[in-house]
């Protein structure tokens, strides 16, 4: 016998009171339903998340260079990485060895884009993680959503040793990953989101020099920049939830970072993006408009490894995108709500 | 055009459960246990407690007044009906209201089957992406935090808005 009122009525008055009044003051009875406590985590494995960790200060902290690969579905793209620390902090320089040429220069949290296409550099202020950085955070939740498992095998990339680390989702809410770490120093050799039919994307390094061999000579741009025009990227930060935005996050994920940004036609883009220490998502907001300069189509797409939802919230379009389960990105923009606060 | 079959599905959906909370219809359970016939259930019920008891309730601005009147005048033949049945009338003292205030507050509530219109697929299908050059930026724009993609893409176009 499952009687609605059975069903609906104990869930109701088990909320918590204060929950309750703020919710309905509010009138987004839906919110509540949202959360569901997060399981409880087996004993951590906490060989697993120092790995992790090494991986990732070695990342930010050595100096190397090398050649790595990108492949995701049929694409394979290479990118060649210089790392460097000095005592000035951070520096780096990403070259783009397919496609169009392009250069990223960064010293510390400012990035300059060189487009020598169009003689143009891009600068910008921001930190960010990449690749071969791993980690959005400390990574001390993994072990309640992911089931961490160190395998004792070596394995051989990019002709040095490397120790194999799993995340196995413990939710249907991201994807797996397995990293290869540099026995040695413990940078990721390749790091690999596996999804439930196999591997999606792939990042592996084919060469990779470590510590004393990496001339810092070669940090220098491939191009002289003298006379280009140098552009500044706004960025400006946004609180989207104090703008009556109420974006319930799947268990696990938090906020990193809330912008308002340009994207191409002059349109101005509000983006959140959610991570849970490893996968990651982007919420972006922006002005509906009927004109249609851009493509209009709501529902759920998915190409790779990235899953994207667009819909319709009031005068506004929502665009949820991210390397997670299509479902992922469906649920969170549909239990989005637009309330805007009533200003006294 | 399903659209708007749904759409007028759904707002009798809301007036019946109105009717069933308030004991004066008989439940269909099999209309009530879907997700959104759930949640009105519950937005409904929270409604009239907060409406019954001063201890839930936060004093609402000014402001949601005016947007709750202001959405009752523009809804009259939901919430409002201008000669209501005697006994209607008399019900309207709780769930009424609460009708008036779920469509003034949750008009922005995302509703993916009838706000959207006509392109949404009601159990979204997993479409195959087509080469939407609109959506590329958005990946280019969330690898270029994440960096998970082909490494920072740069959604670039001359005298395009970034300068």
């Amino acid at each position: 016998m499952n009687h609605p009122l059975h069903d609906c009525r104990p869930r109701q008055l088990l909320a918590p009171r204060a929950g309750r009044a703020l919710v309905a003051a509010a009138l987004a009875g839906s919110a509540l339903l949202a959360h569901l406590p997060a399981q409880a985590a087996e004993p951590r494995s906490p060989e697993a998340i120092q790995l992790l960790q090494r991986m990732h200060k070695a990342a930010r902290s050595l100096d190397y260079a090398g050649v790595y690969t990108y492949q995701q579905g049929n694409t394979v793209l290479s990118t060649q990485i210089v790392h460097v620390v000095d005592g000035t902090g951070e520096r780096e320089r990403v070259s783009m060895l397919d496609g169009q040429p392009r250069e990223y220069i960064r010293h510390n949290e400012i990035t300059q884009c060189l487009l020598p296409d169009h003689k143009v550099v891009l600068k910008e202020r921001r930190d960010s993680e990449r690749f071969p950085a791993v980690l959005f955070d400390e990574g001390l939740e993994l072990a309640t959503h992911y089931v961490l498992n160190l395998h004792d095998a070596a394995e051989r990339v990019a002709g040095r040793k490397c120790q194999v680390l799993e995340l196995e989702p413990r939710d249907t809410h991201r994807y797996g990953y397995r990293f290869c770490a540099d026995k040695e120093t413990g940078l990721p050799l390749r790091a690999q989101t596996v999804g439930p039919e196999g591997v999606l994307i792939q990042i592996v390094f084919n060469t990779l020099q470590v510590g004393s061999k990496v001339a810092p000579e070669a940090l220098a741009p491939a191009w002289n920049t003298k006379g280009w025009e140098v552009v500044e990227v706004p960025v400006q930060e946004v609180d989207l939830a104090s703008e009556g935005w109420r974006i319930p996050l799947p268990p696990g994920y938090r906020p990193l970072k809330q912008v308002l940004r340009p994207m191409k036609a002059g349109r101005q883009v509000k983006q959140m993006v959610v991570s849970d220490g490893l996968a990651s998502m982007s919420v972006f907001i922006e002005a509906y408009k009927e004109s249609g300069d851009q493509p209009r189509e709501a529902g759920l797409m998915r190409k790779g490894a990235v899953s994207l939802y667009r819909k319709r919230i009031g005068d506004h379009w929502l665009t949820v995108l991210g390397e997670v389960p299509a479902e992922t990105v469906r649920d969170l923009a549909d239990r989005t709500e637009y309330v805007p606060l009533a200003v006294p | 055009m399903q659209a708007r079959q749904q759409q007028e599905h759904e707002a009798s959906l809301e007036a019946s459960i109105s009717a069933w909370i308030d004991a004066e219809a008989d439940i269909r359970p099999e209309d009530l246990d879907t997700p959104y016939g759930r949640r009105v259930w519950d937005t409904y019920h929270l409604i009239g407690d907060v409406l019954r008891s001063e201890d839930l309730a936060i004093k609402p601005s000014d402001f949601l007044y005016a947007r709750i009147s202001r959405a009752i005048d523009e809804e009259p033949p939901i919430v409002a009906p201008r000669v209501p049945p005697i006994r209607r009338f008399a019900r309207a003292g709780v769930s009424g209201l609460a009708v008036a205030a779920a469509v003034a507050a949750v008009a922005w509530v995302a509703m993916p089957y009838f706000t959207t219109g006509d392109q949404v697929v009601m159990h979204a299908q997993l479409q195959a992406a087509p080469e939407a050059e609109g959506l590329y930026d958005y990946v280019a724009a969330h690898h270029d935090i994440t960096g998970v993609g082909p490494v920072r893409q740069v959604s670039f176009e001359p005298g395009g808005g970034s300068r």
